[in-house]
């Protein structure tokens, strides 16, 4: 391990080190990636193209099909509100992508030697990609209104769902740059997206209660936070009764149960983002 | 060996060292000052440690053991301190291609600390003092190597940094680049700005550029000194011969002839025989009575390549 020694004077006429305030600092690297993201609309729209045909297309189709969940939720609201299980993952696995690009071809080497915490590169990626996905949720649910999507909103509903979407995003993304901060190469880690967005959709409950699933898996659906997050927003804005929470928890009190689902994102959005900045600032440094 | 300055040094370092995983040494213990305004080159060929150890004073590479600081701020302890007062110029491109010139050097500037006015106001004196004035808004990526690296330089010096590091800053160019990108990097030289640390593999820029070289040879440091002490070591001519047969022996014969002294050296079928003070003429003739039979001979300056070879035994050229 290196020794630190006392400092060494400081030579005359240099000036001295520049203090570079914490929110001037994000905002420059925010500002930095909104300018790049929009120099790649894929980005933007690639991951609303899936989920909007679900919402749109595919849950008033299954609505139809199969008469609804035999309960007072609308079904094709049920499913609209599901796709967003799909939809963030998405999105935070292409803002994720982006991480790949800048170590192998961008200006992260330059970044790196800015008088900056590393952290910083991190939750100024992260802030961009929260608000396009949060502007992605919010033109999916406003086409699913459209479409005669029955959604119940409140002051509370916001914000349970507002809590939810965005403890979701930081969970997802800081899954998403965990992996980018692990994973070499482009191709090998868009071959994660099956096993971090599309498995999860399935057993989350994106498309059914989890309670129709055979006990096992319902088991499984409930450690899955992705389950938690998505019982949270349909309470919020489909499912006032918290039958969702109830399949997971099975108390009676469905604002407790809220709580609890919201602790659990809480928590793991916590420990991913934490170990986000941990893998970023161990891969950028060798 | 100069390893230390009188007053305080813009850049010390102090048994740096570099491990990496599996055991590869890759610096293994050096120790140097950088007087303020002084431009101190690395030189070595690839594998030296050159890149390695301007990693770890930019803090993109971790030490093993050792300490090092940047205008008196310890880069392990406090390395937000040590970069704010420094920027490099990587050896690789490296700007978002997205953005424009201007972004580029505009994100470094607000990183930095620099105020929106004064940023504006330096991007204008450095677009014009390195020729980026009309590439100012185009996209970083549609510009070529060449005026890429201007960009680099010109992005590096807008925060005004107390130490600019340059790692092989010419390399990848065409020779008209690097002669026109060593005119800019002299320029800087001659307004005194900055202390600049220069990595390169190439002599010329070495000799051209820098007031003090490292010669850096498997992780270590293996001389330190002006270029022109450095070349005073081989002598100011060099007589080289190219032998059929043994080299060693015909060295072997040289030296008992008191033709080559103790400096001399063989690589090959070549030798190479630093004259020091004595005239060629004198020499060629020493040769001619001698019993080595050359079947080339001619003299030439000093090279740090033949300073290179007397302390290592290869060839900067060759090994780069």
């Amino acid at each position: 391990m290196a020794t630190t020694a006392v400092g060494a004077p400081v030579p005359a006429g240099v000036r001295p080190a520049p203090r570079v305030r914490p929110a001037s600092a994000l905002a420059t690297l925010a500002r930095r990636r909104v300018a790049l993201t929009a120099r790649t609309p894929r980005q933007i729209a690639v991951p609303l193209l899936g989920p909007l045909l679900l919402a749109l297309v595919a849950a008033p189709a299954l609505d139809a099909a199969t008469g609804g969940l035999g309960s007072q939720i609308d079904y094709a609201a049920f499913i609209d509100v599901g796709t967003i299980s799909l939809l963030i993952p998405l999105s935070c696995i292409f803002a994720g992508l982006s991480v790949i690009v800048d170590r192998h071809g961008g200006a992260q080497r330059e970044l790196l030697t800015a008088p900056v915490p590393r952290a910083y590169l991190v939750l100024g990626n992260l802030a961009v990609a929260g608000v396009l996905a949060l502007l992605q949720v919010v033109v999916l649910l406003a086409l699913a209104a459209l479409r005669g999507a029955d959604l119940a909103i409140s002051a509370s509903s916001i914000g349970w769902f507002a809590g939810a979407t965005v403890l979701f995003i930081l969970f997802m993304y800081g899954l998403a740059e965990t992996l980018a901060g692990r994973i070499e190469k482009e191709e090998d880690y868009l071959g994660a997206v099956p096993a971090v967005a599309i498995l999860p959709f399935f057993f989350a409950g994106a498309l059914f209660p989890i309670g129709a699933m055979p006990a096992a898996l319902t088991f499984v659906a409930k450690l899955l936070p992705l389950t938690h997050a998505l019982a949270l927003m349909r309470y919020a804005l489909v499912d006032p009764a918290g039958s969702g929470l109830h399949d997971i928890w099975g108390m009676s009190d469905p604002t407790t149960e809220a709580w609890l689902s919201l602790g659990v994102v809480a928590l793991v959005a916590a420990v991913l983002l934490a170990l986000a900045i941990r893998s970023f600032t161990r891969a950028a440094v060798r | 060996m100069q390893t230390a300055t009188t007053a305080a040094p813009a850049v010390a370092v102090r048994g740096l060292r570099k491990t990496y995983p599996g055991g590869v040494e890759a610096v293994r213990g050096i120790d140097f000052d950088v007087a303020a305004g002084e431009v101190f080159g690395l030189l070595g060929p690839n594998g030296a440690g050159k890149s390695t150890t301007i990693g770890m004073l930019t803090t993109t590479i971790a030490p093993t053991a050792g300490s090092a600081w940047l205008a008196g701020h310890d880069v392990i302890a406090e390395p937000l301190r040590a970069r704010g007062v420094s920027s490099v110029v990587f050896q690789d491109p490296v700007v978002d291609r997205g953005l424009s010139v201007r972004a580029n050097i505009e994100l470094h500037a607000r990183l930095w600390g620099v105020p929106a006015a004064e940023a504006h106001a330096r991007i204008g004196e450095l677009s014009g003092r390195l020729g980026l004035t009309a590439l100012l808004d185009r996209p970083a990526g549609s510009t070529s190597g060449g005026e890429r690296r201007r960009v680099e330089i010109a992005r590096a010096l807008v925060s005004r940094p107390s130490v600019l590091f340059l790692d092989e800053p010419t390399v990848g160019l065409d020779p008209r680049m690097r002669h026109e990108l060593l005119d800019v990097i002299a320029g800087l030289r001659a307004r005194a700005e900055m202390t600049v640390l220069l990595t390169t593999h190439y002599l010329d820029e070495a000799q051209r550029l820098c007031d003090r070289i490292a010669i850096m040879n498997a992780g270590e440091i293996v001389a330190l000194d002006t270029p022109q002490a450095l070349l005073a070591d081989v002598g100011t001519e060099i007589l080289e011969l190219r032998v059929e047969g043994d080299p060693v022996n015909a060295l072997a014969l040289l030296r008992a002839d008191g033709v080559a002294g103790a400096g001399a050296f063989a690589i090959g079928a070549r030798l190479t025989l630093p004259l020091h003070d004595r005239p060629a003429a004198a020499a060629l003739a020493a040769v001619q009575r001698s019993g080595v039979r050359p079947t080339d001979i001619g003299t030439r300056a000093p090279t740090l390549d033949d300073v290179y070879l007397q302390l290592t035994g290869d060839r900067l050229r060759d090994a780069a």
